[in-house]
């Protein structure tokens, strides 16, 4: 009641949910990449104990008390919260309406970007727009249908685009733009497979060009580039609490400082590219050097090991690196846009010169003359090189796919790592169910805790 | 109320009214003990009159008495009263006999003290004249086994560690279970601390039931341990000194034992070659053993890494001067203590000096004072010693085949693990390396002026304040790896951290009594109590953290590159108005009644005030005229209570919401941002129990037999949950006023006391019988679980006990593939596994919570405790055995030290698993049998092959004194024993300690492997001059 009264206190509340975003996104990689066939694991044959939840992910033994999912939907409907009620309290007070308007598109994106994860990790969400006045409200509570959800994203997003500013002075850097939700509106139609709308949104997004570097979109000494539309803030080389540490969550495990350049440290190991992965750049192309390395060395011994690099730089204390994540930047909007007409309307020269925009920064060759199939395997190939390891991959996949194809393509994946592992596994067998992937696994599981709790609460078939 | 009291003294001065009764003429004389000695302090009361004295230190005393009929009483705690009919002497002579266990016996109570005979509800009083010698660093172990419904756990042997006191069970999911410590009146919380020397205890009081509780409101819920401190008694000046001296070590018996090198090497070479039998399907060679464990009697070390770290031969000291003077209007008490205790794990250790001045006494015929003082300032070395990734689960764990020291002899930092077993820090490394350091300053003081005013008034106003200084420093240096870590990736050197935290506590309270005792005839005793207390409490502290150090050598924060600060301050504030009535009809008929209304901070805004009502009658039917008197009869009464008390042991801020920091960086720059962090509630109201208390005192054979019956049922209602909600709603949990939980049961207690020819006997025996069901949680099937995989579950259920032990229920072992074949699908298991039941019957035991039932029940079904003393000449005996039936613990550091995936060492009864069908080891099927195979996914959760059961019979002290003969106006007491403490347990428990339990609250009986409990042998000699 003593809060969300002043102009401070409004952007107080609502960094705070910008802070909870920050907590999200460092391990949406689990949700988003991992699952797919672009990344594995540093497999510890020694400790069989300790990191199951993540791994489920990893080989595809997702159950329902995995603790990862269980995280990450309480991580979201608490940042729900925030954002609902900061909405609330902010429409009760008297700040000006010129202020209040921004901050309303933030967290409206924020809220659309939530359920645009949501709605894809668990099809249909329990909705919430609004606070509960008291807790025992929450055991009423079910969940809606996808296209509910889809509505309530698209809803949102279009307030957004009506309330943000194209730009921000430069200390408020980092904020949503007008720009990010229209890549994210453009996103969603595409995902719903409404092309034309993706295309004339997917149109609108402008200001933006691609870095001349590739490389340029993860250095943090050139954060919130012109190529960048959203991504999240970090900082490293201080106590403020505020620093990303993916560097040492994707490096081998047992690299000590070989990659992070600290020693006395015990890396992450997830999220290593596969075999398949690696095979997927073309011959030339620039990206891969500066995304992933397939060994390390350390006391002058050579480790086979691959690794992302993407996020790797130089920082100055243990632990704290300085990067920021990307969540949309230019490179996504042109592939989409190429997408999008490509399934509309089919070939043509603007599709592939969105295409050839994104290839000739990679130093490849133009491509042309593909028919609408060749072209769609085309786009799909760039956007899998072109945004590795940024957490698109998975939901590329799902969109692309229906679940009898996904799970067939992912038992191929599969197979393959069963039969020549990425990392040695230190003779220690696959599981039986190791890589056995099934139609329902299209969705997660809805967390166990929250189905024993809540009897109104539904499972997804299959779990 | 300085300038009210000033203003009631003038008052009281002016209208006190002086009884001037004819002084006829004066009787002396002079009272001794049964002994022969002088006894000083015996009250010497004309009867039917106020008028007395009291004898000095000689024993004499001087009355005047009326011409005729002048009949005198004589009384003194603990001995029989004795009247003398005064006749035509001057001289009256009397010798006192020792009373047993005296009906005139006064016992503190809550805000006061009543006559035994009075008392209708159920109190149990320990003596410290009792307990006799026993090394006590702590005055909870004084609880231990003295009072029927007070169960006192020895979680952890650490010293300076607090026990776990529990009265009449645990009343609640949510808040806490701790009594509250009323030390001379002062209600200090729920904890003593460390801060109290045991010896300047005089008695200890436990209220159990709510008619005795119901005073103290909101905080009266889980009983009430009233402690009174010693104070000077009248007489001449005495200098008593005491030192007590042991050396503790941990039995062999109650030891853990695990596989030595050979036998581990042995171990890791089969589990390798069963690797490939069972997952390859072939036969190894023996080039195929790695060479580290090929041939297992080549093996060269083999350390006992738990023995390493144990101090076997662990001095304590304790050392206390007490002077006394109890001439004059004022009488003092003053004392000093040092008490010194190595621990068993090495480098431990905690020491404590204090210092105690109890004044008081007549300023005038209307004013009493007191003021007692007690300062105590703690030292205590720590370790992180609990649990399975800490130093005593790791020593267990560690490969027995390294060594710990360097060929140089120096201390090796780290082992580092080889062939696939897991890295440790050496322990004894550790020990001698990290710092960990409490200090505790405490200064406790009571102050009271009591006027007595008009006829039978008397108003008291104390003080109280405690004021508290913790500080604490950890410093962990670069030298120390990772616990639990593969390979060489937990291998030092790692980044040194520290943490610093200095906390000050002050917390004072101002009582107001008013007492009203009027005399109304022989017939009626009447007494009344109003009061209001006023309590606040308020804590602030600094934390300060900061690591990667240039080097080891100066462990401040100041050489951190990186530093972090916190700090931090919360209170609470407790007002209340108490009011009590007594009444008694020809000390036959007795009625109590008391209420208090309080109010605290913790509550929601609509409901901060809170009523506590209790009522109680007595019937003490041996008085009656319809009862024979007959020789064997010395005393019955009948007692029945009711109240309602409180528990505000919820935290300090609970219904209000938070909005906590969540920052951010916008422009590439710190940009503040805040979050809701909890839910608010405002409706919060108090958790309330309701409680009944039926109670009999009979005492036989003119008190040699006393026996105690007690029946509670207690009830608590509005339990403040912190219920699991839906996540939509934003939170995951929230406080909620809902929950039951009963507690019912019986309490015993038996004392007999004789003598055979010279030798005195005295026995006593108590058992307790508890049953705690929950009676409701939300919804009927509603259900709350606490624990992780790893770490075992408890689970409350609605129907059933308290803690409920939960997992997966062991149904024998998986002998073939067909038998896995044929069983639901239970991922991953392979021949040797164990065999769980699919209770869901889904067809799948998942690897979650959904297939796992109540595996084990950790409430007793009941407690006992028996003591035994005799004395013969000059010599005495003291024996306490204690013991807790037919309960269940879970040992969870066996989802490690039984975990066959050759990571870790395993126990020794690892050598008897099974092998294959043919060689199945003994009795595989049995509940505690492991399975052989590696399988780590099934055997780290919580199954019922952890379940052990830990009944236990433990004799806990065995005391052997011997009075020298006195000197002659130098010394007149003097006393030599020795003594044993925690002796022998006999128990089927593999554990070191079946009262272990590494969490708190109602997850209970989680044994992690803790501060192992000591045996003790001491000492001492006690001297009065």
């Amino acid at each position: 009641d003593l809060f969300y009264k002043t102009e401070t206190q409004l952007l107080q509340a609502l960094n705070g949910v910008y802070g909870q975003l920050q907590t999200i996104t460092t391990s949406a990689y689990i949700f988003q990449e991992f699952p797919s066939d672009n990344t594995t694991l540093d497999f510890n044959p020694l400790d069989r104990g300790g990191a199951a939840g993540w791994e489920a992910f990893e080989f595809s033994t997702v159950n329902q008390g995995n603790g990862e999912i269980s995280n990450v939907w309480n991580q979201y409907y608490s940042m729900m919260y925030n954002i609902n009620y900061t909405l609330e309290k902010m429409a009760g007070s008297s700040v000006d309406a010129a202020v209040k308007g921004p901050i309303e598109g933030q967290l409206k994106f924020i809220r659309a970007y939530s359920y645009f994860n949501l709605v894809q990790y668990f099809g249909d969400v329990v909705l919430v727009t609004k606070t509960l006045d008291k807790p025992d409200a929450a055991f009423d509570l079910t969940r809606s249908p996808q296209t509910e959800v889809w509505a309530q994203v698209e809803k949102d997003l279009k307030e957004a685009v009506a309330l943000l500013p194209a730009t921000y002075p430069s200390g408020q850097a980092g904020r949503v733009t007008k720009g990010a939700a229209l890549s994210l509106l453009g996103k969603t139609y595409l995902t719903q497979k409404k092309y034309a709308d993706a295309v004339t949104t997917l149109k609108q997004v402008t200001g933006y060009t691609l870095n001349p570097l590739y490389a340029d979109n993860f250095n943090p000494a050139k954060k919130n580039g012109p190529e960048s539309i959203f991504e999240i803030q970090f900082q490293g080389g201080n106590d403020l609490g505020e620093w990303s540490t993916f560097a040492y969550t994707f490096a081998p495990r047992l690299s000590a400082g070989a990659v992070t350049g600290f020693a006395n440290t015990t890396p992450g190991g997830r999220n290593i590219p596969t075999n398949d992965m690696i095979a997927a750049y073309e011959p030339g192309d620039l990206r891969k050097d500066v995304s992933l390395k397939t060994s390390y060395t350390l006391n002058g011994t050579v480790v086979n090991i691959p690794y992302i690099i993407k996020f790797t730089y130089p920082h100055t204390i243990t632990g704290r690196t300085d990067n920021n994540w990307p969540v949309l930047r230019y490179a996504d909007v042109l592939l989409m846009l190429a997408e999008s007409i490509n399934e509309a309307t089919g070939p043509s020269a603007e599709v592939f010169d969105y295409l050839n925009q994104v290839r000739k920064r990679a130093g490849l060759a133009a491509v042309a003359g593909l028919d609408k199939a060749a072209l769609r395997d085309a786009i799909m190939k760039e956007r899998r090189v072109e945004l590795a390891f940024e957490n698109h991959r998975w939901f590329d996949l799902r969109r692309t796919k229906t679940p009898a194809e996904l799970s067939a393509f992912m038992s191929a994946y599969g197979a393959k790592e069963k039969a020549k592992p990425t990392v040695d596994r230190g003779g220690i067998a696959f599981n039986a169910l190791d890589y056995v992937y099934t139609d329902n696994e299209y969705y997660l599981p809805i967390p166990a805790p929250q189905i024993l709790i809540s009897s109104k609460l539904t499972q997804n078939p299959g779990y | 109320s300085f300038v009210l009291l000033c203003l009631l003294t003038l008052a009281a001065t002016r209208l006190y009214a002086y009884e001037n009764a004819p002084l006829d003429r004066t009787i002396t004389g002079s009272v001794k003990d049964e002994k022969g000695d002088a006894l000083p302090g015996v009250s010497v009361v004309l009867k039917g009159t106020t008028r007395g004295t009291t004898s000095v230190a000689d024993g004499s005393y001087r009355l005047d008495v009326p011409e005729n009929n002048a009949t005198l009483v004589f009384s003194f705690v603990g001995y029989q009263s004795q009247e003398v009919a005064v006749g035509n002497r001057t001289k009256v002579d009397v010798q006192l006999a020792v009373g047993d266990r005296s009906l005139e016996e006064v016992v503190v109570v809550g805000y006061g003290s009543q006559r035994k005979q009075d008392i209708t509800s159920a109190v149990s009083v320990i003596n410290m004249k009792d307990i006799g010698e026993q090394p006590a660093n702590n005055m909870n172990q004084m609880l231990q086994g003295r009072a029927a419904g007070v169960v006192v756990k020895t979680k952890a042997g650490t010293p300076g560690g607090a026990f776990e006191v529990r009265v009449r069970g645990v009343g609640s999911l949510g808040a806490g279970s701790n009594p509250l410590y009323v030390i001379d009146g002062f209600a200090v919380g729920t904890s003593v601390g460390q801060n109290l020397n045991p010896n300047d205890i005089e008695s200890i009081s436990v209220l159990k039931d709510a008619a005795s509780t119901a005073i103290y409101g909101a905080r009266g819920s889980n009983g009430v341990v009233l402690i009174t401190t010693k104070n000077a008694k009248e007489g001449k000046t005495n200098v008593g000194f005491s030192l007590d001296y042991g050396i503790q070590s941990l039995p062999m018996t109650r030891r853990v034992k695990m596989l030595n090198g050979v036998e581990f090497a042995q171990f890791k070479k089969e589990i390798f070659e069963d690797q490939i039998r069972i997952l390859q399907k072939r036969e190894p060679t023996l080039d195929e053993v790695p060479i580290g464990f090929r041939y297992p009697e080549q093996t060269k070390y083999s350390t006992d890494w738990y023995g390493l770290i144990l101090h076997n031969n662990a001095p304590y000291t304790d050392a206390n001067l007490n002077i006394t003077s109890g001439q004059g209007p004022l009488k003092a008490m003053i004392s000093a203590g040092y008490y010194k205790e190595e621990g068993t794990v090495k480098k431990t250790n905690y020491d404590r000096f204090s210092i105690r001045s109890n004044l008081g006494g007549q300023v005038n015929k209307f004013i009493n004072v007191g003021l007692n003082i007690n300062g105590t300032y703690t030292r205590q070395n720590l370790a992180n010693t609990d649990g399975r990734s800490a130093l005593l689960g790791g020593a267990l764990l560690m490969d027995p085949r390294d060594t710990p020291y360097n060929a140089d002899g120096s201390l090796k930092p780290y082992s580092n693990g080889v062939d696939g077993v897991f890295g440790f820090p050496n322990p004894l490394y550790v020990l001698e390396n990290v710092l960990r350091r409490r200090s505790i300053a405490d200064l406790l003081t009571n102050a009271y002026v009591e006027v007595s005013f008009l006829k039978d008034f008397k108003f008291r106003t104390s003080a109280n304040i405690k004021l508290n200084n913790n500080t604490y420093k950890e410093y962990v240096p670069s030298t120390i790896g990772l616990s639990v870590a593969s390979g060489t990736a937990g291998a030092p050197p790692r980044i040194a951290t520290e943490t610093d935290n200095t906390e000050e506590l002050v917390n004072y309270s101002l009582d107001q009594l008013l007492t009203y005792n009027p005399k109304i005839g022989d017939q009626h005793s009447l007494d009344f109590l109003v009061g209001y207390t006023a309590q606040q409490e308020r804590v602030r502290g600094f934390t300060g953290s900061g690591n990667t150090f240039p080097d080891d050598l100066v462990p401040f924060l100041g050489s951190a590159s990186i530093r972090s600060s916190t700090s931090y301050e919360y209170g609470w504030v407790n007002l209340a108005a108490l009011a009590r009535a007594n009444y008694s009809y020809k000390d036959k008929y007795l009625l109590s009644a008391s209420f208090r209304r309080e109010g605290s901070s913790r509550f929601g805004a609509k409901n901060k005030y809170g009523n506590f009502p209790a009522a109680s009658v007595g019937w003490r039917i041996s008085e009656e005229s319809f009862m024979p008197k007959t020789d064997w009869l010395s005393d019955l009464k009948l007692r029945a209570s009711f109240g309602v008390t409180g528990n505000n042991d919820i935290g300090n801020y609970p219904s209000l919401a938070f909005v906590g920091a969540n920052n951010y960086i916008l422009g590439n720059a710190f940009a503040a941002g805040k979050v809701v962090s909890s839910f608010a509630n405002s409706e919060l109201k108090w958790e309330k129990s309701n409680q009944l208390d039926l109670g009999m005192d009979v005492a036989l054979f003119n008190n040699k037999l006393t026996l105690n019956l007690e029946y509670y049922k207690k009830i608590t209602n509005d339990m403040l949950l912190p219920i699991s909600i839906p996540a939509v709603s934003g939170f995951t949990t929230s406080l909620a006023n809902i929950g039951k939980v009963q507690n019912r049961g019986v309490e015993i207690g038996a004392d007999f006391r004789t003598n055979i020819g010279p030798v005195n006997f005295r026995t006593n025996a108590n058992i307790t019988f508890n049953r705690s069901k929950i009676l409701a949680i939300k919804g009927a099937n509603d259900m709350l679980y606490y624990g992780s995989f790893y770490g075992g579950y408890n689970v409350q259920k609605v129907g059933r006990p308290i803690g409920m032990i939960y997992g997966y229920k062991k149904m024998g072992i998986f002998n073939t593939q067909a038998e896995i074949d044929a069983w639901p699908k239970q991922d991953g298991a392979i021949p040797g596994a164990m065999k769980f039941a699919d209770t869901n019957g889904d067809g799948v035991i998942t690897y979650d919570t959904q297939d796992m039932v109540e595996i084990g029940n950790p409430n007793p079904a009941f407690t006992w405790a028996w003591t035994f003393a005799a004395d013969y000449k000059r010599f005495d005996l003291n024996v306490m055995f204690v013991g807790a039936q037919d309960f269940d613990v879970y040992r969870n550091i066996e989802a490690s030290t039984m975990n066959m995936d050759g990571v870790f060492n395993v126990l020794d009864k690892a050598k008897d698993r099974w092998r294959s069908p043919e060689n199945p080891g003994s009795n595989p099927n049995a509940k505690n049998s492991q399975g052989g195979t590696s399988y780590f996914k099934w055997s780290r959760e919580s199954s019922e092959r952890y379940v052990y059961d830990g009944s236990y019979m433990w004799l806990k002290t065995v005391t052997i004194g011997y009075n020298l003969p006195k000197v002659k106006s130098i010394l007149s007491d003097a006393r030599i024993f020795v003594t044993g403490n925690n002796l022998l347990m006999f128990t089927k428990y593999p554990g070191n300690n079946p009262d272990a339990g590494v969490r708190g609250g109602t997850e209970l009986n989680n044994d992690d492997e803790s501060y192992p409990i000591p045996r003790t042998f001491a000492a001492g000699i006690k001297l009065n001059f």
